[in-house]
């Protein structure tokens, strides 16, 4: 097989004797039958079972996404993506609706029983297989690579490693462990704390190089920092560090059920990083790659800024309205005023309405250019609103009122009702920061200066995003509801 | 030139006979084509067997997919073939549909609380899985059913054309003050995104001057550049041409402008054309004035003088004759309404602060002299102009009052009772309308404004308008002429362009009304007046003067200073002159 070269033109020259989608299948289906033993060995299943669904799983992966596996990062999110959703569609939708389990034990327990299965189907296939399929298209380019830096990657993403795991150290010191290294870690110990900070670094550099080419803003890169937090739970909790520690592979939904806070952890580790690694990863452009005056923006990014800021917070009012409404009907206004040292209905609106407006603009302010179209954007707002959920009443509220995060499972289920708000907000905010962001992008384009630029700073379509949503979404909004 | 004799006006804006201008006919948005619904609906129909399944009740599920199919294929109508962004974008919207639908809408709906606590959102995880199912679904087939209708179905119709493909209709607007700006600004505003309607703006400068703050620039206390905003940036979709017009064919409906030295001449086409040529400054014939005297209207004017200023001072202090460096230090400022009393305040300010710098220079060698027939500031009540005439002279700006200005010469400005010697001599004591307005055949008044009615059009010329200082405008409710000023010009701009839409569309013209607000001066460093008319009480005012009036001054025009860009560079200025003293580089030499 020869090998691809891409041409002045950015078009991949190739003179090769072995049909390329072939070899893409060829090295999915490789990858999917290790996965597959991982599978076997993790799951407890037959030796050759798992080999043969990786094996099918794998060879359809690499046959449907290899081109959009233009790097490892955008392979690992493709995967991820892709096995959530054959897991829930499979496993949990159409076998179990074939073989009447639905009927006889209902969705949850199905779901449930199959939570063995949502691992392995990541940390198995997903993961390896995009990662790998990602990795053959550096080897083998089928389209130009986009510019990648490794060392603002590596530098970018040790300080959001670093920042990320100093967070967490503080806040987790009370609770005596580090969800990164939970279970191998005791309180007090030293050892423990460097090996956590140099996880920690390691997890942050690894995020720079996998998510340098997609990652476009600060808003992106907290939606994909979740998915990666996500991930490191599925990894780390659930999978590495039992088998470090000696103890076997338990996914069951039982044990992650017990590790549901750790999860929460995650997350918010996912979103720290995220936010430190495109806040240092964007200044380092500006700094170092696009400061010419060739590249100058006729409009400075203070006025993008203050556009953005403005459209978020007009359309927080929307969202923050209807949430009010939830609050008061769930009587968590009230509660909400205890922030201000107060019990009143009206105060917790009032403190409900400041909050909306200010996630509103910090909406605004890390989603702009983000959505190409009103489902684009509806995505990201539910994305959005699920992160603040994570990062609003599971840490920062209980944090302010008490002093420490508040992650069991049982504090999340009791606060289900306002996940369900946190959903609704995001969602008609984003709505209606879209219908803003359309209207003035509409009334620019008649510029075509303005329009150039436009369709070069906005994400394209073609990018992992949409299988970050499945990925994020599904497991942010099933872990709380299937795992309690 | 030839000039068509148009029909009148008013047939034009009944929407009768309107001698081939084009109207608009067509909504500005683009009608959905007929397939979309048919696919959206197709396709919900087909995906909602995942719904129908998870929902347990059929018409249910078919309903809802049908519904939602026809909204996801209306909002996301493109051409875009089925792929896994499409498939995973229809998943991931499964949870949005789920929380919005099942969670809170259909629970609602049946008079039940909203489902979301933790039982309630067990028992529709079925419901979650069936969307998610669903939306993917959507994404496969949405995509490949417009793919199948675009190969294999009926070829577009004309009946449902694209906005782009209207004819378009041109709309030139003559003169970039503050009248064709704001005209331009309100066209925008008004049209939107419409693209069966294009503007083009016509201009000598490629800048909007915010002319009540030209004094300062003379007095030093603003950078030029700060009070005018690049009209290719304020505007958004208007096609700004820096050139001079220089005459229009009415048969032809064309304008033609020159753009400057060895550049082609431009023929611009119209459809309807606003006259917003402003005025000149009137010298009453007299061509020594015009030649010995600085003008007083444009920003390079009063970078002009404030050069010429500090030229005099330079001058000035290498001079030993004490009368000829009084001759150099004395600068007269023909005029005494807003303009000459604004700048003879901003100079006098400027001239006194800069004397630090000169050690060689006394006081009493800077003379001010504002030369006027009447009292000043007749615009304001007599209280208000005596009271800036009183602080004027205390700062040491002298008057001439009952005088005028005869003839100028080097070194030299008679006026009717005497001579005096100066090197400076400023002209705002008149103006007068364009007079290529006159020059083009348009019918005009003794001043050389073009008559229009009250709706701001040109009577018996269809697709002829004109507003501001080239126009004599009566208000169609007091029955008086409107004065040249930037506030009136500004109103009658937001008039003229809902008229000029009102008119394509065949709908009834508005009449133009506006009540003056009043009027501010400011006489020098932290001195003004301001007279401030109370809201629909006729002849009543309330009348302000010292410090307070010079912060409302300042927030006032401060706050109508276009852009925001140019707000902040000016109240940049303004805080810099609290801590440092003004600049008196020479940034011209006039020699």
């Amino acid at each position: 097989m020869n090998r691809f070269e891409v041409n002045k033109m950015g078009q991949i020259q190739t003179a090769e004797k072995m049909d390329p989608r072939l070899v893409e299948v060829m090295v999915g289906a490789i990858a999917g039958i290790l996965g597959g033993l991982l599978f076997s060995a993790g799951a407890h299943s037959d030796l050759l079972q798992g080999p043969v669904i990786g094996a099918l799983f794998g060879a359809s992966f690499g046959f449907i996404f290899a081109r959009r596996c233009a790097n490892p990062g955008a392979g690992l999110i493709w995967g991820l993506g892709y096995a959530f959703l054959l897991w829930l569609v499979i496993p949990v939708g159409v076998l179990p609706l074939l073989s009447g389990a639905m009927v006889r034990d209902g969705m949850l327990a199905t779901t449930r029983s199959q939570f063995p299965e949502l691992v392995a189907y990541i940390v198995c296939f997903g993961a390896p297989l995009g990662l790998a399929l990602g990795a053959l298209s550096i080897i083998w380019p089928r389209i130009r690579p986009s510019a990648f830096s490794v060392s603002r990657a590596l530098v970018g993403g040790g300080l959001a490693g670093a920042i990320a795991g100093l967070v967490f150290g503080r806040w987790m010191s009370a609770g005596g462990f580090y969800p990164l290294i939970a279970g191998l870690l005791k309180p007090g110990d030293t050892t423990g704390k460097s090996l956590h900070y140099a996880v920690a670094v390691a997890i942050g550099c690894v995020f720079g190089l996998l998510f340098q080419r997609d990652i476009r803003g600060l808003g992106s890169s907290v939606g994909w920092g979740a998915g990666y937090g996500i991930l490191w739970w599925f990894l780390g909790p659930l999978t590495l560090w039992p088998l470090a520690g000696g103890q076997g592979i338990h996914w069951s939904y039982s044990n992650a059920t017990d590790l549901f806070g750790p999860l929460v952890g995650h997350i918010v580790y996912g979103l720290i990083i995220g936010f430190v690694y495109a806040t240092v990863d964007r200044m380092w452009v500006r700094f170092f790659s696009e400061s010419d005056p060739i590249n100058r923006e006729p409009e400075g990014p203070g006025l993008r800024a203050w556009n953005a800021a403005k459209w978020g917070l007009l359309a927080s009012l929307a969202g923050g309205l209807l949430f009010s409404a939830l609050l008061w009907s769930t009587g968590s206004l009230s509660k909400l005023a205890g922030l201000a040292d107060g019990s009143s209905a009206l105060l917790g609106f009032v403190i409900n309405m400041a909050v909306s407006a200010a996630i509103g603009v910090s909406y605004g302010l890390l989603f702009q250019r983000e959505a190409p179209n009103l489902t684009s954007g509806i995505c990201w707002g539910t994305v959005y609103g699920m992160i603040w959920w994570f990062a609003g009443p599971l840490t920062l509220l209980p944090l302010f009122l008490t002093g420490a995060c508040d992650w069991r499972l049982t504090a999340a289920v009791s606060l289900l009702p306002l996940l369900v708000g946190h959903l609704l907000y995001g969602i008609v905010t984003a709505t209606v920061f879209y219908l803003l962001e359309r209207k003035h992008a509409e009334w620019l384009l008649l510029d075509l200066r303005v329009a150039a630029r436009e369709e070069r700073l906005r994400r394209s379509i073609e990018t992992p995003a949409p299988a970050l949503w499945v990925f994020v979404m599904g497991v942010g909004l099933l872990a709380p509801i299937v795992l309690a | 030139m030839p000039i068509k004799a148009a029909n009148s006006h008013r047939e034009a804006s009944s929407g009768q006979s309107d001698s081939g201008y084009p109207k608009l006919r067509r909504p500005t948005r683009p009608a959905i084509s007929w397939t979309i619904p048919l696919v959206g609906s197709g396709s919900g129909l087909i995906a909602a067997i995942a719904l129908a399944i998870s929902l347990h009740n059929i018409w249910v599920g078919l309903i809802l997919g049908v519904l939602v199919g026809v909204a996801y294929a209306v909002i996301s109508q493109s051409n875009a073939k089925p792929s896994v962004e499409s498939i995973f974008t229809g998943a991931a919207l499964g949870f949005p549909l789920w929380t919005v639908l099942n969670i809170v809408v259909i629970p609602l709906y049946s008079g039940a609380a909203p489902q979301w606590s933790a039982a309630g959102m067990r028992t529709l995880l079925p419901c979650l899985v069936g969307w998610i199912i669903y939306g993917a679904l959507l994404g496969i087939l949405i995509p490949s059913l417009n793919a199948l209708f675009t190969r294999y179905g009926p070829e577009p119709t004309a009946a449902t054309p694209r906005v782009a493909e209207h004819p378009c209709i041109r709309i030139v607007i003559l003169g970039g003050g503050f009248a064709g700006t704001t005209t331009a600004e309100q066209l925008e505003h008004h049209f939107g995104a419409d693209r069966r309607v294009s503007f083009t703006l016509i201009s000598e400068g490629n800048a909007l001057l915010f002319t009540p703050m030209l004094a300062e620039v003379a007095g030093g206390g603003l950078e030029p550049s700060h009070i005018s905003s690049p009209l290719r940036t304020s505007l958004h979709r208007t096609q700004v041409l820096r050139a001079r017009v220089t005459g229009i064919d009415f048969e032809q409906r064309c304008v033609f402008a020159d753009s400057g030295e060895g550049a082609q001449a431009l023929n611009v086409p119209y459809d309807h054309v606003v006259f917003a040529l402003g005025s000149r400054a009137n010298y009453f014939g007299n061509e020594n004035v015009r030649q010995n005297s600085f003008d007083f209207k444009a920003l390079l004017d009063a970078i002009r003088i404030r050069n010429h200023v500090i030229g005099m001072f330079e001058l000035a202090d290498a001079e030993e004759n004490d009368l000829t460096r009084q001759e150099l230090l004395r600068f007269v400022i023909a005029g005494g309404g807003f303009a000459g009393v604004e700048l003879a305040g901003a100079l006098n300010d400027f001239a006194r602060g800069i004397l630090a710098d000169y050690p060689h220079l006394r006081p009493e060698d800077v003379q001010v002299i504002v030369v006027h027939p009447h009292a000043i500031l007749p615009e304001l009540s007599p209280s208000l102009g005596e009271y800036a005439r009183r602080q004027m002279e205390v700062r040491g700006v002298r008057f001439e009052l009952g005088r005028r200005v005869l003839d100028a010469g080097p070194g030299t400005v008679k006026l009717d009772t005497h001579e005096i010697r100066t090197r400076t001599l400023v002209w705002t004591a008149g103006t007068a309308p364009n007079p290529l307005l006159r020059a083009i055949g348009l019918e005009t008044d003794k001043r050389g404004a073009v008559l229009v009615d009250s709706t701001l059009a040109i009577a018996h010329r269809a697709g002829l308008w004109a507003l501001g200082d080239c126009a004599a405008v009566v208000d169609a409710k007091n029955g008086k002429p409107c004065p040249p000023t930037a506030q009136f010009a500004l109103r009658q701009a937001r008039t003229l362009a809902r008229n000029i839409k009102a008119d394509l569309e065949g709908r009834k013209l508005d009449q133009f009304h506006f009540d003056s607000l009043g009027a501010l001066c400011v006489v020098g460093y932290h001195t003004a007046c301001a007279e401030l008319n109370l809201p629909r009480s006729i002849g009543k005012a309330l009348r302000f003067s010292g410090l307070l009036a010079w912060l409302m001054w300042r927030g006032i025009y401060l706050s109508k200073l276009p852009g925001f860009e140019r707000k902040i560079r000016v109240f940049l200025d303004w805080n810099i002159e609290l801590f440092f003293p003004r600049d008196i580089v020479q940034t011209i030499d006039l020699k």
